[in-house]
């Protein structure tokens, strides 16, 4: 091959991933000023201009990423998680703002920087450096030490924040890489099934009874497939039992106020002062739409500031009024083009790196477009994670075009050979 | 590269595994698409009937503030309803030139007699405004009248977005009565929503000033509630939201002070409001202040007013130079004068130093020789004892004694009943300290004017010259003196009481210092300040009720040369079992037994005639 022509490195990069991000940021930026402009005013303070100066920032950041070798991304991985941890401990002792009760900023003066966004990056580099070179199995339960320590650490600091939902990618991310460095589907659903339990026992309907045998029986039937050791299949079968029996028990036994605030957090339609106001006034919105949308503007639930937080957090709600059910799908579509577009960066390059990044970055990716929609059309409870690309903000949106960087350059640096 | 067969198969794997996340992502995607496609065609018309015809808002209840009692339940501080003409943002016309003509017609609106309600200026400021606060009301005119509320009203539906709202304001039916007592309420300030203490106020919220509507403004505040309600398209209220829609508030508790009206009103007429002064009754037995008044006074009803007459009743107090938003009987600071004599007399008894019969070889002749200088007195007493001194206020004998006992053995006497720097602690804001120096104190304390402390300053500082009292401590100092059981935190919270009327809290009286001493200096001392008012030739006989035994001593304090002397009159009564201790100060007002004294005795006759009143409802009953 003739290294250095331009059809040769135009190659390199996918021109259809890189176009979809254009435009998933072309309708962020679209709803954002929808949401904002009766907002009157000046330009530089217009949250839709700056968003667009966060992109801005964010396309550059990405393009210097494409020429990172990937040897120094695997040689800055265990120092950026070192920082990242500094940062995770000083947050929690000089918290700076104090935004929704939460302190999760270190307000430098020129910038705010948000460690728990510095760690999601820091933490995926590192998780998958260690386990591209060493595999796990569930027959090597050491296997699993160094990795369950890496994860632990910045899991428990950003929980202490408190941060739920930020701390649940970290979960999201140890999995996935979990799976793509050794663990069969069966592995992972054995690790999650006392969850599923959990999940099933909890509501005492005779369907639910039944779906929880069924998850027994299929717990049951892959420890005997999988012939694990037998401490683990132990383990495994006392968890589900004890997850569902347990959980019942435990719960019977929290305070009725207790009881409450678990109910409210897990269907906010029970408590509609608190977290349920925003969900039934995103319901609304978005249900109002229709198939077609009310059109570019003239979203009346959005613009009569109905929905709190309709540019940040509820922006996909903006989009389900405008835009109707077409809207919605469009950019579900556009999404699910993107996962594809990023996982198949990984079939170009043997590297178990490559791998393990590119499916990390995806699945941070997926795991805040699932659970901010899910929570939008009133699915999941209220957490605040932002929707990639489409919500304000500009921590996330760097965060975000970061990892598209280094997909980016995992693909331009991976296909070198 | 790719011809291993182990890493053939390792990659087929992985391919396998993108595979199954890529199912797992289109599987979640598409229950995401089956909710939206539920809501946005299934359930398309009842969403869009309840965006376009039922908007929910959430409204706040705010929770009525607590009232003030006297101790006999009568109403001290209590609420009004109080109209707001408001925009509310949301129900505005979007289309500019809609908005405009809404504007244009508030402009045009006229009451009865013609005036118009809004000018210009404000009403294009609320204009601009409402383009960014959209969840809350921005005021257009405060404290409305019920004729402008009605003009408002008949006008409505040519208004979109134009709203009567009610609040509650406080209201002070006696007016200036113990407003320095009550406080006031305001709007919140940009300084205090800073402050930590403050954290759960909001922009807009009215909160406790001075007096005991700061300090128990948690209290007094309850805990707002909220509802949430149907507007219809132009901004009506049509109805509460259904199922768990609303949370009532709670309101805040009422407190029972210990203010006794009859007497605080007896004590406001006997202060004209063009003196300086204060006073102040309270029961030595537990601490309950009964009576404070301090002059000149203000009137808390103007901070309920509208913002233009509130400011300028604000100017008006706030830059009187007679400066009547002091609290002159908790942050006045005065020199004791002569009424420190019962400390100097009473440290002497105490340590042995004075007894009933001893007299000083230097009798008064008008004045006393110490070293180069003559300190005079302010008559010619001759030979006296302790309690003759006390009751003629004779400096000369207290010149000696002073010199005798030393200061460190007279200041600590003082602090066994109140005095010094150590606040009272009393549950008002604004209280000030005292001093009673001594040799190292007045070094400290003068350092940087250069004096050094002399044995001469002892003169001055025996007969009460030189240390700083609040007239509080005085009434404290002259009421423990007289009890001898001790010195009780003065207080003005009785009780505080929910809606319900039941008991919440009540004050638990607490001794703060010692107020001890030997039965025979508690003895000569009462003898002493019998002989004051009692006795033919005593400084404080124009404080005496017949028939009842008062004990007092005057004070007349020097402040500046050439200006009359502060009247200072502090009593006790009765003698024998005290029951009321009464400190009043007139400022650069004359002689303390003449000026003061009058004072003192009409508050006092008012409490034992009030007191006969009580009885006989009682023995009728």
């Amino acid at each position: 091959m003739i290294s250095g022509s331009f059809l040769d490195r135009s190659l390199k990069f996918d021109w259809l991933f890189i176009l979809l991000v254009l435009a998933l940021m072309g309708c962020g930026i679209t709803l954002v000023y929808s949401a904002t402009v009766f907002e009157e005013v000046k330009l530089v303070d217009a949250f839709w201009f700056k968003q667009i100066v966060y992109f801005l920032c964010g396309i550059l950041m990405a393009g210097a990423l494409v020429f990172v070798r990937i040897d120094w991304l695997k040689r800055a991985a265990v120092p950026l998680y070192a920082v990242s941890l500094v940062l995770l401990v000083v947050v929690l002792f000089f918290a700076g703002d104090v935004v929704k009760g939460a302190g999760r900023w270190i307000d430098l003066g020129i910038f705010k920087l948000q460690p728990s966004e510095f760690a999601k990056i820091a933490y995926l580099l590192t998780i998958s450096y260690w386990l591209s070179k060493h595999p796990v199995s569930l027959y090597k339960v050491k296997s699993f030490a160094v990795p369950f320590a890496l994860f632990i650490v910045p899991f428990a600091l950003v929980l202490k924040q408190p941060d739920l939902s930020t701390a649940l990618v970290f979960i999201a991310v140890t999995m996935v890489s979990f799976f793509f460095a050794g663990l069969t589907f069966a592995d992972v659903f054995l690790i999650v099934s006392p969850v599923l339990s959990v999940l099933f026992s909890h509501s005492q309907s005779v369907q639910f009874e039944v779906l929880w045998g069924l998850l027994i029986c299929a717990v049951v039937f892959t420890l005997v497939r999988r012939k694990l050791p037998k401490v683990l299949t132990g383990i495994f079968l006392l968890a589900n039992i004890l997850a569902g029996y347990a959980s019942s028990m435990a719960w019977n036994m929290l305070e009725p106020h207790q009881q409450k605030r678990v109910n409210t957090f897990l269907d906010p339609m029970s408590d509609p002062l608190g977290d349920g106001y925003q969900v039934l006034q995103s319901m609304t919105a978005i249900g109002s739409g229709g198939v077609a949308g009310k059109g570019f503007g003239n979203g009346t639930q959005t613009n009569l500031a109905f929905l709190p937080e309709e540019h940040t957090d509820f922006i996909f709600s903006v989009l389900g009024e405008q835009f109707g059910f077409v809207g919605c799908a469009v950019v579900l579509v556009l999404y699910a083009l993107f996962l594809w577009r990023a996982t198949a960066i990984c079939k170009r390059s043997a590297d178990p790196f490559v791998t393990l990044m590119v499916m990390g970055a995806s699945t941070i990716f997926l795991f805040h477009i699932l659970v901010n929609i899910a929570m939008t059309i009133g699915l999941m409870p209220v957490t605040g994670l932002p929707l990639p690309f489409l919500s304000y903000g500009g921590s996330f949106a760097l965060t975000c075009m970061v990892l598209v960087g280094f997909l980016l350059c995992l693909r331009y640096q991976g296909s070198r050979r | 590269m790719y011809n291993s067969t182990s890493e053939n198969e390792v990659l087929q794997n992985r391919n396998l595994h993108v595979l199954i996340y890529m199912a797992g992502v289109v599987v979640l995607f598409s229950v995401l698409l089956y909710r939206l496609f539920s809501l946005q065609y299934t359930h398309y018309d009842e969403n869009l009937q309840r965006s376009d015809n039922n908007r929910i808002r959430k409204v706040e209840l705010v929770a009525e503030r607590g009232f003030i009692y006297d101790r006999n339940g009568e109403v001290l501080v209590r609420n009004r309803p109080s109209y707001q003409i408001a925009l509310q943002a949301v129900q505005l016309p979007r289309k500019k030139d809609l908005r405009d003509s809404v504007r244009d017609r508030l402009l045009r609106i006229r009451d009865n007699s013609g005036e118009r309600l809004f000018d210009s200026l404000s009403l294009d400021t609320a204009f601009l405004r409402s383009r960014w606060i959209k969840t809350r009301p921005i005021r257009l005119l405060e404290d409305a009248s019920p004729e402008q509320v009605a003009v408002i009203e008949e006008h409505s539906s040519e208004l979109p977005g134009v709203v009567t709202l009610i609040e509650s304001r406080r209201e002070y039916p006696y007016g200036t009565l113990a407003s320095h007592v009550l406080g006031y309420t305001n709007e919140i300030s940009e300084d205090q929503l800073k402050l930590p203490e403050y954290a759960d106020y909001s922009q807009g919220d009215r909160i406790g000033q001075k007096g005991l509507e700061q300090s128990y403004d948690k209290e007094f505040r309850g805990k707002n509630g909220m509802k949430l309600v149907e507007v219809n398209a132009s901004g009506r209220e049509v109805g509460l939201v259904s199922s768990g829609g609303e949370l009532a508030p709670v309101p805040g508790l009422h407190l029972v002070s210990t203010l006794d009206l009859r007497l605080q009103r007896v004590a406001e007429e006997a202060i004209p409001d063009s003196a300086k002064g204060a006073l102040v009754a309270l029961d030595p037995r537990n601490g309950e202040i009964l009576a404070m008044v301090s002059s000149p006074r203000l009137d808390p009803n103007i901070f309920s007013l509208k913002r233009r007459e509130r400011n300028k009743g604000w100017a008006q107090v706030a830059l009187d130079s007679m400066r009547p938003l002091t609290n002159r009987a908790i942050s006045g600071t005065y020199p004791p004068a002569s009424v420190f004599k019962l400390v100097t007399a009473g440290a002497g008894l105490e340590n042995g130093v004075l007894s009933e019969n001893k007299y000083y070889p230097k009798n008064c002749t008008g004045g006393y020789q110490y070293g180069a200088r003559f300190q005079k007195c302010w008559g010619t007493h001759g030979a006296l004892n302790v309690v003759h001194a006390i009751r003629l206020s004779c400096d000369v004998f207290f010149y000696q004694a002073g010199l005798e006992i030393d200061m460190e053995r007279i200041n600590e006497f003082g602090r066994r009943f109140g005095y010094g720097e150590k606040l009272l602690g009393v549950d008002i804001p604004g209280e000030k300290a005292g001093w009673l120096p001594d040799s190292a104190s007045f070094n400290v304390r003068n350092k940087r004017a250069g004096w050094r402390w002399a044995r001469g300053l002892i003169l001055n500082l025996a007969i009460g010259q030189g240390q700083i009292v609040t007239p509080l401590q005085q009434a404290v100092f002259v009421g423990s003196l007289a009890t001898g059981k001790g010195v009780y935190r003065p207080h003005f919270m009785k009780e505080l009481r929910d809606e319900k009327g039941d008991v919440v809290r009540s004050f638990e009286p607490e001794i703060i210092r010692p107020g001890n001493m030997k039965p025979y200096t508690h003895r000569i001392l009462m003898n002493a300040m019998d002989s004051v008012v009692n006795h033919p030739g005593g400084t404080g006989k124009r404080g005496a009720i017949p028939g009842i035994r008062v004990g007092a001593k005057t004070g007349s304090g020097e402040w500046k040369k050439g200006e009359k002397t502060h009247a200072w009159y502090a009593a006790v009564a009765p003698l024998d079992n005290p029951e009321i201790a009464v400190a009043v100060i007139m400022e650069a007002a004359g002689g303390g037994g003449s000026v003061s004294g009058p004072i003192a005795k009409k508050v006092m006759s008012a409490y034992f005639e009030n007191k006969k009143l009580d009885e006989g409802i009682v023995e009728e009953k």
